[in-house]
């Protein structure tokens, strides 16, 4: 029952002010274990936000992030489950499935936490799992106007994982669950 | 959807958030059971077995959820179990044999063909110390056995000869019976008292009075003190020390924070002897006094042992003049603490307990804690000796303001001449005080001043007069007419002399309390002068002034018994009855008497020559000899008295103004009057002999009104020797 939370793309102040507020009332610390962020917060002071909500935090340098000295990518190891993190605009087409599949096998990772498109995705092939947040401001990206404030919450318990998907969709949030098992355990 | 993040309280997600709290406080609270290193309640086997049962009560009652002190209250029976355990396997290593059960066949002995009879015939063979003689070479006879061994074989066997009694007491089944024994306890079994109530911050169902129950517990913990020791009682009100502040540790785990694990048993053990069952008389289940704490034998005996720990305590609490100091005091105990002393003390209070719970008391309505300290507060002045807590309710005398208002109300009457309505109902508190207000204003400061006087000393009252103190100071140098104040009031009299045994009771309440009665003593000298209601007048103009406090103490002090015949008043001690009867006596003088009295009066201690030359004077107006003698321990009496009051009221002028005391006066003072006291006593006893030879010749002097003045005069002369011998009395307690 491990929960760990992944978003990412909140470009504040540039592009956003602040989360939405459904979203601010939902993240109420002590319920997370983990937070994976792709990047582009971009000031410190959501970096503070965040690790008030949970102090085990983990993130990957987004463009246009102000802290230098986040890492391009991160790996970490949750219960059964490795996971790593990437901001994405390093991955050319961005958003590409295999080019993601790609980094995935070169990270070494089951589940592979990758943003930058500001759209969510969930692919599972067989090498485990792709999940893209979104943007939880739902801040314009260099793609689309058009983009939902959104949010992945990972529920690990042994050998599966439940993905919820929280969006927030003509003021209401809306909430998607996908699940995922891992065939084999991982090596120690 | 369910959701991890939702905020639905009942959703699934939202009951594991709440249950993973619950674990964690409950985790928590473990990790700190009796800490130290090696204790048995740290072992990870019983910190298991503490955990599920813990959590799963919790679950299954989940509007209590978990609270501070659950594990605390499971974790003693945890250990008696544990321990019994133990000692049946260590009695079983020992006396194995005992413990072969005889339908098991691989424990038979084989080769003994005794054993293959049933079972019966050899327990009672075995129970007759006959011993089979073939048997094996360890047996020994069931009977030999020491009996604590004995009892523990027969419990624990599963086919015991006492029949099915089954096995009681089991290793596999400890954690299952401590959760049954663990469920009883919380849910009451039924009876009155439930400890899961004491957790519960709202009120519970059956509640009389809207609060939770853990401070209508202490409350009635309250109440049960203020009827055993109300001084006590009115101190702590009067410091505002809530019962709650300390009782709520104390109430919530059984006094497990109080004393040591053993000790801990002890009181348990006791506890849980008493029934739980509710004790209400059937005609009392609407009645809005019962403490649902106190109502059962069980509730009762806590209560009561809560009051007696409090009682232990008694002279730290009462030393404290703060609240802090006096939570500190009754928070951290001694640990020399005699446990049999409490528990035999809390015994006889229990009784007390469950009597006051089954009377309908008036002091309980709604905010009752805050009000009954009022309350307390006007019983404060009646403490109660502490060896004889079993009073009947009835008999309690009127407290102070009561008697106060009885006789405010009997002055209007003899004024009128309207003698019929003598008994009147107790009124509120606040009624009085209108009652009061709408007096003379002299009336009030004398009522008064006596009280403002004892705020000096004892700070119970001071919250009641302070107005009136103010008051006080700017009649102080106005001449007022103090009408009634030498008959009206019933006295504080008895009040003082319950004072002067209280520990407040400060010396300053002595110059009044013998100037008191030396006032009176010249109310009844003033009442046999019914042919001369001059020279009474004569006596009390001649008093030249000194302190006004003393003197207006002394017409606090003179307030003799009521006329009328309330039953209460017969109760009440001292000097009220020689009052009373001087009073019937005088009955038709009153009106004379009064007008007499009505002037000022700034001193009373010429006025107490007056006394002694006026009751000189009518002494030698009858049989010459004998009154002599009189006259003579009389004046001998008077003649000391005279020295000390007179260096007490002096103390008293100087320090009037500004209402200090000296201490050391004080001291000289108290030494003074028990001297004092004794040899009153000595010549009283002179006095009373002469009387004796007198009595024979003369009819009954009680109730005789002018049956002639040499009646009269002996009449009052032994109403004022019986005075005097109770002031000696009380003067001698010091």
């Amino acid at each position: 029952m491990v929960l760990v939370l992944a978003l990412g793309d909140l470009h504040i102040p540039h592009r956003a002010s602040d989360l939405p507020p459904k979203f601010k009332s939902m993240l109420v610390p002590g319920k997370i274990q983990h937070i994976v962020c792709t990047g582009n917060l971009c000031i410190k002071e959501v970096h503070d936000y965040l690790k008030t909500v949970c102090p085990d935090l983990h993130i990957a340098r987004g463009e246009y992030d102000e802290e230098t000295r986040y890492p391009e990518t991160k790996t970490l190891t949750i219960g059964q489950f490795k996971l790593g993190v990437c901001h994405g605009h390093q991955v050319i087409p961005w958003g590409d499935l295999d080019s993601l599949a790609m980094l995935q096998r070169q990270l070494d990772v089951d589940i592979l936490v990758t943003g930058h498109t500001h759209q969510f995705t969930a692919y599972k092939h067989e090498a485990g799992v792709v999940i893209n947040p979104g943007s939880a401001t739902g801040s314009y990206s260099s793609i689309t106007y058009d983009v939902n404030p959104s949010f992945v919450l990972m529920d690990i318990d042994g050998l599966r994982v439940v993905v919820y998907v929280y969006e927030l969709i003509d003021g209401e949030v809306k909430v998607d669950k996908i699940d995922f098992k891992k065939t084999t355990t991982s090596n120690a | 959807m369910d959701n991890p993040l939702s905020q639905n309280p009942d959703s699934m997600w939202g009951r594991f958030f709440k249950n993973a709290e619950l674990e964690r406080m409950l985790d928590q609270d473990l990790t700190r059971l009796y800490p130290e290193p090696g204790s048995y309640f740290q072992k990870p086997g019983c910190q298991g077995i503490l955990r599920r049962v813990l959590l799963l009560w919790c679950l299954r009652h989940p509007e209590y959820g978990y609270r501070q002190g659950m594990h605390e209250l499971l974790a003693p029976l945890l250990y008696v179990l544990h321990v019994d355990v133990e000692r049946l396997s260590e009695v079983r290593k020992l006396y194995e044999d005992h413990f072969i059960d005889e339908f098991d066949s691989f424990s038979f002995h084989e080769n003994d063909s005794t054993y293959k009879f049933d079972f019966k015939k050899f327990s009672d063979s075995a129970k007759d110390g006959n011993g089979l003689g073939k048997g094996s070479v360890k047996f020994s006879s069931l009977g030999e056995l020491d009996p604590r061994i004995q009892t523990v074989v027969l419990l624990s066997d599963a086919y015991g000869a006492e029949g099915e009694l089954g096995i009681v007491i089991s290793k596999k089944f400890m954690e299952h019976d401590a959760y049954s024994m663990f469920d009883a306890l919380m849910s009451g079994a039924g009876g009155a008292i439930a400890m899961a109530e004491f957790f519960s911050p709202s009120p519970f169902g059956n509640s009389h009075f809207g609060f939770p129950p853990v401070i209508e517990a202490s409350a009635a913990l309250y109440h049960l003190l203020s009827i055993v020791d109300s001084s006590l009682h009115g101190h702590l009100a009067e410091l505002g020390v809530e019962p709650q502040y300390f009782a709520l540790r104390w109430l919530r785990v059984l006094f497990g924070r109080e004393f040591s694990l053993d000790d801990l048993l002890i009181i348990w053990d006791k506890i849980f002897s008493y029934d739980n069952t509710k004790v209400n008389k059937p005609a009392d289940n609407v009645s809005n006094s019962t403490f649902a704490a106190l109502s059962s034998h069980r509730g009762a005996f806590i209560s009561a042992f809560a009051v007696s720990i409090i009682l232990h305590l008694r002279s730290q609490v009462l030393a404290t003049e703060n609240a802090t100091a006096c939570l500190q005091r009754l928070l951290n105990f001694p640990d020399d603490i005699d446990l049999v002393k409490l528990l035999v003390k809390a015994k006889s209070l229990q009784a007390l307990a469950i009597d006051a719970n089954n009377s309908t008391s008036p002091m309980i309505y709604p905010g009752f804690y805050y009000r009954s300290k009022s309350v307390s507060t006007r019983g404060h002045s009646l403490s109660l000796d502490l060896t004889s807590p079993r009073t009947p309710p009835n008999v309690v005398p009127d407290s102070y303001w009561e008697e106060k208002w009885r006789d405010l109300h009997k002055e209007e009457e003899h004024e009128e001449g309207v003698i019929g309505k003598l008994h009147k109902s107790r009124k509120g508190w606040s009624e009085r005080v209108r009652l009061r207000l709408s007096r003379t204003e002299s009336d009030q400061s004398s009522s008064k001043v006596g009280k403002i006087q004892k705020d000096q000393k004892s700070p119970v009252r001071k919250t009641l007069l302070k107005d009136l103190a103010s008051q006080l100071r700017s009649d102080e140098d106005t001449e007022k007419t103090v009408y009634d104040g030498d008959i009206g009031h019933q006295d504080p009299v008895e009040v003082n002399g319950q004072e002067i045994t209280d520990k407040n009771f400060g010396s300053m309440s002595e110059p009044r309390y013998l100037s008191g009665n030396a006032e009176s003593e010249e109310n009844s000298s003033n009442f046999s002068d019914s042919p001369s209601p001059i020279s009474g007048s004569n006596g009390r103009q001649n008093d030249s002034g000194k302190s006004s406090i003393a003197s207006n103490l002394s017409i606090n002090e003179n307030d003799p018994g009521p006329c009328g015949t309330t039953p209460e008043c017969s109760t009440l001690p001292i000097s009220d009855s020689p009052d009373e009867l001087s009073l019937k006596c005088a009955q038709n003088d009153n009106s004379l008497g009064k007008s007499t009295m009505g002037m000022k009066e700034r001193k009373f201690l010429s006025g107490k020559f007056q006394w002694l030359w006026k009751f000189g004077r009518n002494a030698s107006e009858g049989t010459s000899e004998k009154i002599g003698a009189c006259e003579d321990a009389k004046a001998c009496i008077g003649g000391s008295v005279q020295n000390i009051v007179v260096g007490s009221l002096t103390a008293d002028g100087c320090d009037s103004s500004s209402r200090i005391s000296e201490e050391t006066v004080e001291q000289n003072l108290m030494g003074s009057f028990r001297n004092l006291g004794q040899s009153m006593l000595q010549n009283i006893q002179v006095i009373e002999a002469v009387f004796q030879l007198d009595r024979g010749h003369t009819g009954p002097l009680e109730n005789s009104s002018k049956n002639g003045f040499v009646g009269q005069g002996q009449f009052t002369a032994l109403a004022a020797l019986e005075e005097l011998r109770k002031i000696s009395n009380l003067l001698s307690e010091m």
